[in-house]
């Protein structure tokens, strides 16, 4: 069972480098395997525990992660993201609704119109900017607090991600293609250490699963000591893969945002999280 | 230089060094073999393997123990480490190939090979 996945897993990449990206695989069938995957991988983990993290690999990390969370060091940026949310409020009602826990959920998704992945971090920008307003910096600060704001008011809702054109499906698979693929001088990809070898210890860091890794960013990272978007997190990780990092926010992040967001679908948002 | 041609370059030099290499190994060597397999910049072994004393090892590639058991022929060792199309492959492997992809010269690969052929 267990090697079966992990060959269409495998078999994905050959495929992706050989025929166009849309044709590649069928997204829910893909995330089926996914999910199916780290089934096999761990039958004791109930699915709805991966909104956790690496956390449901470890007992121990989980007690003192579960700790941390009793009063967590992120409140206060929720705090004042809430303050930018006041201050530009009629802004950000004109983009996203009166209701600001019925934002969050409703991203990533895919705009037909431009054919572009539209990320959370991306549309408070563009909002901001059509508005006449500067546009926040992407890897922390202003626009991590503003997410974790967001984030916090939608916690309990389910990651719903929806791909229903070609061009959606393109965009998935680009992300696909990002995440299986080895690169850089070390020949890593996302997937050798996020699902072939996740729950497994790199040095002293536990490996987390790929399935949920959206769900509860922002995140709040000892070693930060403040709030991060997942666009930083890809780029460092993409960093000690020895590969050029992308942009935060160029469209392959996005893509791969979309597409780890799609095989998280139906786990619930807990953003923003305490990583270590 | 670029890395096709250091493969075909080093192709040739490589039975030489270990050839030479495994006649007696100094202490220094060893040493030093020791810290590049240790060291985070370098071959970074302890990210995956348990080697040695190493602190804090991880557990994604086997323990590296007893490797003089488990190749008798030393230069198969050199070549799992280097990375040649001969070598051993594992599909999905973690093990980055320290040669090929210009990780580490073919001089520090040695000295590491040395250094973990006590283990
Ligand atoms: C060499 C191993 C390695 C590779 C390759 C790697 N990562 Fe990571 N990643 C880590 C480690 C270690 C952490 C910190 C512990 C954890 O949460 O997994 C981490 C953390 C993360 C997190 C945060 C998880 C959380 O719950 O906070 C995300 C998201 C992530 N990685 C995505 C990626 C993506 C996408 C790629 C490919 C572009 C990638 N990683 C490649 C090792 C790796
Ligand atoms: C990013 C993870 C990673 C790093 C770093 C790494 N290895 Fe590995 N290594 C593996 C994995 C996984 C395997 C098992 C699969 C395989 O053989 O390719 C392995 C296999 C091996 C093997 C063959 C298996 C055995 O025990 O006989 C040797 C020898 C080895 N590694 C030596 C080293 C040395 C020496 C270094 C450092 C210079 C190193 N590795 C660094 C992951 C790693």
């Amino acid at each position: 069972m267990k090697k079966t996945l992990m060959s269409a897993l495998a078999i994905g990449v050959t495929l992706i480098a050989t025929s166009p990206a849309v044709l590649a695989v069928d997204p829910e069938k893909d995330r089926q395997n996914f999910v199916e995957f780290f089934k096999a991988k761990s039958p004791n983990i109930a699915f709805e525990d991966y909104k956790d993290g690496g956390y449901v690999y470890s007992a121990d990390k989980r007690a003192q992660w579960e700790a941390v969370e009793e009063f967590p060091p992120y409140l206060d940026s929720i705090d004042a993201g809430q303050a930018l949310y006041e201050k530009d409020k009629a802004v950000y009602e004109k983009c996203f609704g009166k209701d600001p826990s019925n934002v969050r959920q409703h991203y990533p998704y895919f705009d037909e119109k431009t054919k572009q992945v539209v990320t959370l971090e991306w549309a408070i920008n563009l909002c901001r900017t059509e508005a006449g307003l500067e546009p926040f910096k992407y890897k922390k600060g202003d626009i991590a607090n503003l997410s974790a704001y967001f984030g916090y008011q939608s916690r309990g809702e389910k990651v719903a991600v929806k791909i229903e054109s070609d061009a959606a499906r393109e965009a998935y698979n680009k992300g696909r293609d990002l995440f299986i693929k080895p690169v850089g001088q070390l020949g890593l990809s996302c997937a050798k250490c996020h699902a072939y070898n996740a729950g497994r210890y790199a040095r002293a860091d536990l490996l987390s699963p790929a399935l949920g890794h959206t769900t509860h960013f922002p995140v709040f990272r000892a070693k930060w000591q403040e709030l991060g978007t997942l666009h930083r997190r890809y780029g460092g990780c993409h960093q000690n893969m020895r590969a050029e990092p992308f942009k935060a926010q160029s469209e392959e992040y996005r893509n791969l945002e979309f597409f780890q967001a799609y095989t998280s679908n139906g786990l619930e948002i807990n953003a923003p999280g305490y990583r270590q | 230089m670029n890395s096709k041609m250091k493969q075909l370059l080093t192709a040739f030099a490589m039975s030489c060094t270990v050839m030479t290499a495994s006649v007696g190994v100094q202490a220094d060597e060893l040493a030093e073999g020791k810290k590049l397999a240790f060291d985070r910049s370098k071959g970074n072994c302890l990210a995956c393997h348990m080697a040695g004393d190493g602190a804090q090892p991880g557990n994604i590639g086997p323990a590296l123990i007893a490797m003089k058991l488990r190749y008798p022929d030393k230069q198969k060792l050199y070549n799992k480490v280097w990375g040649t199309d001969d070598a051993m492959k594992v599909p999905n492997s973690m093990m980055p190939e320290f040669g090929s992809h210009g990780i580490l010269s073919d001089d520090e690969i040695r000295k590491i090979v040395d250094y973990i052929y006590t283990l």
